[in-house]
């Protein structure tokens, strides 16, 4: 099933997230519980996709259709808790309406169902840069942590607002370059395999300090 | 690379620097977040520090401030008992003839009765009847001594009590009259070589106006006692011809500001108040006195129930070795 080193180091780093999540679920507080069900939610669409395209020999990019508005919701929901303000969650409830507006939109004209929804993808990544980015300037401005770098908000904040910035260029990359090619360079994929295992490693690093440190920061940025 | 060999490679190379780019910018910026964060947060805790200090001293003060109001309330208190304590005096002296008439008119009571039985032993009914309305006079003029002394002692225990801070109608007249005897007599009382020429000018018309009587009376106690030490320690200090005198006086004025007022002025002709010591003299704790003599609260806390009582004025008018007027301005 997993056919070479890139899949192999996300399949696995994907599963001992999953399982490390579910280990520490209880301990963890509410807002990294919610990074927990995002990655199980991760696995199983993986599964449900890699299903679809081996047992089915069906383009599985449905999967992700769906998935991405799903994931982006989670998201939303972890940044809901780093802050209370009703402004805050007016931009995260209009966000969603957006994406999922975008989605569908993207869906009837310019990549169906059989297609992979890179479109909507980088329009998930420019969101979550910016509540990244304002997540950052909410922190720096209540400078609350004796060491930021025990903190499983920082490493989390570290890890969306990295990946998902690659996530544009590639992403964007991959849409004006790449999308149109018959046998499009598996490299592309590939390196998005290797940031989403370290993205995966990033969250777990985030929920084992949350749990060890069991840091009440989401009352600290209101 | 040969799956991108399907690309261009310019097209490459720009994903290839755009990726350095990124990886730089996102690199900076983390590193650079760190470092303002760590600086941050030290004046953070620079700044936690100096809230707890604060804190901490403002439960301080706050506890200060409890013990402070706590010892002002005690020590008004002991000025309450201090001018009570200079009117013991005066009350005696006033009890004193009521009972004096209560024990006359008693003995002759008893002697008229002795008469009287004797005139019926006689059959004299008509001088009988005659002796018993001079009884009835005399028990009529005991009973009124009586309730004088009564009212004398309700005054006392008026006076230290601590006020009910609601204003009646008091006839300030009268209030001035018997506070006047009551610190003359007071003073009389402790020093037989006192003297001093009492002198009142009532305005009868004034009648009855709304204030708390027990505060007034303390502030006009206060205010007569300071002026009798004044002229006695001015006749003390040996200026020849010099008569020491002590003016009361009530009025209704007009102030600037509309309506109508009382004024009660109180006036001595002792050494007037040193232009230094005229600014200081309504601060509490503020005493001309020598140790022992005065608490320095009598004026801060007359000048209190003037203003912050009754709304109205506390003034003097001092010249130096010519006297001082305490001017009371009461809204009517």
């Amino acid at each position: 099933m997993f056919i070479d080193f890139y899949h192999s180091f996300y399949y696995s780093l994907l599963i001992m997230a999953s399982v490390i999540s579910l280990l520490f679920f209880k301990r963890a507080d509410k807002t990294f519980k919610w990074l927990a069900v995002l990655i199980m939610l991760t696995l199983i669409s993986e599964l449900v996709a890699k299903y679809i395209s081996f047992s089915l020999h069906r383009s599985n990019a449905v999967v992700y259709h769906i998935f991405t508005p799903v994931e982006y919701f989670l998201y939303a929901c972890i940044y809901k808790n780093f802050r209370h303000s009703k402004k805050w969650d007016r931009i995260l409830v209009v966000s969603i309406g957006l994406l999922v507006g975008i989605e569908i939109l993207n869906t009837i004209f310019f990549q169906p169902l059989q297609a992979s929804d890179t479109n909507t993808m980088i329009v998930e990544s420019v969101f979550l840069v910016f509540l990244s980015l304002n997540l950052f300037i909410k922190i720096s401005e209540s400078p609350v942590y004796k060491n930021l770098l025990k903190e499983g908000v920082f490493w989390f904040n570290c890890a969306v607002l990295c990946y998902y910035s690659f996530n544009i260029l590639i992403w964007g990359f991959h849409s004006i370059k790449v999308y149109q090619l018959k046998y499009p360079p598996r490299i592309i994929y590939d390196i998005n395999l290797l940031f989403s295992g370290l993205l995966y490693i990033s969250y777990v690093t985030s929920i084992l300090l949350n749990a060890a440190y069991k840091r009440k920061f989401t009352t600290s940025y209101e | 690379m040969n799956d991108l060999s399907k690309i261009n490679s310019a097209d490459v190379i720009v994903f290839v620097i755009a990726g350095l780019i990124v990886i730089g910018l996102l690199f900076g910026f983390i590193m650079y977040f760190i470092f303002s964060y760590r600086h941050k947060q030290k004046d953070y805790e620079l700044l936690q520090t100096q809230k707890d200090e604060i804190d901490r001293q403002k439960l301080l003060l706050e506890k200060t401030l409890r013990e402070l109001k706590l010892t002002q309330t005690q020590l008004i208190q002991s000025e309450k008992l201090a001018s009570l304590g200079e009117l013991t005096a005066g009350i005696a002296h006033e009890i004193q003839n009521p009972l004096n008439f209560v024990n006359n008119f008693s003995e002759v009571s008893n002697e008229l009765l002795e008469e009287m039985k004797t005139e019926l032993d006689k059959g004299d009914i008509e001088e009988a009847k005659a002796i018993a309305d001079d009884v009835k006079q005399n028990l009529e003029k005991i009973n009124h001594h009586g309730k004088r002394a009564d009212a004398i002692v309700k005054g006392m225990l008026q006076h230290s009590r601590s006020s009910s801070g609601v204003k009646e109608p008091t006839d300030i007249n009268a209030l001035c009259d018997e506070y006047l005897r009551l610190s003359y007599h007071g003073l009389r009382a402790k020093d037989k070589s006192f003297n001093a020429t009492i002198k009142t000018d009532f305005d009868n018309s004034i009648g009855n106006i709304n204030i708390i009587p027990q505060d007034i009376g303390r502030v006009i106690l206060n205010l007569l006692t300071n002026a009798f030490y004044v002229v006695d320690e001015k006749k003390k200090s040996g200026v020849d011809g010099y008569e020491p005198t002590v003016t009361i006086a009530t009025r209704y004025i007009q102030p600037p500001s509309g309506g109508r007022a009382v004024e009660i002025k109180v006036s001595d002709n002792g050494g007037g108040i040193p232009q230094k010591a005229l600014d200081k003299i309504f601060q509490p704790f503020f005493t001309t006195k020598p140790t022992g003599q005065g608490t320095g609260l009598g004026l801060s806390l007359s000048y209190d129930i003037v203003t912050k009582g009754h709304g109205g004025e506390l003034k003097v008018e001092t010249k130096e070795g010519d006297g001082t007027t305490f001017i009371i301005i009461l809204p009517s």
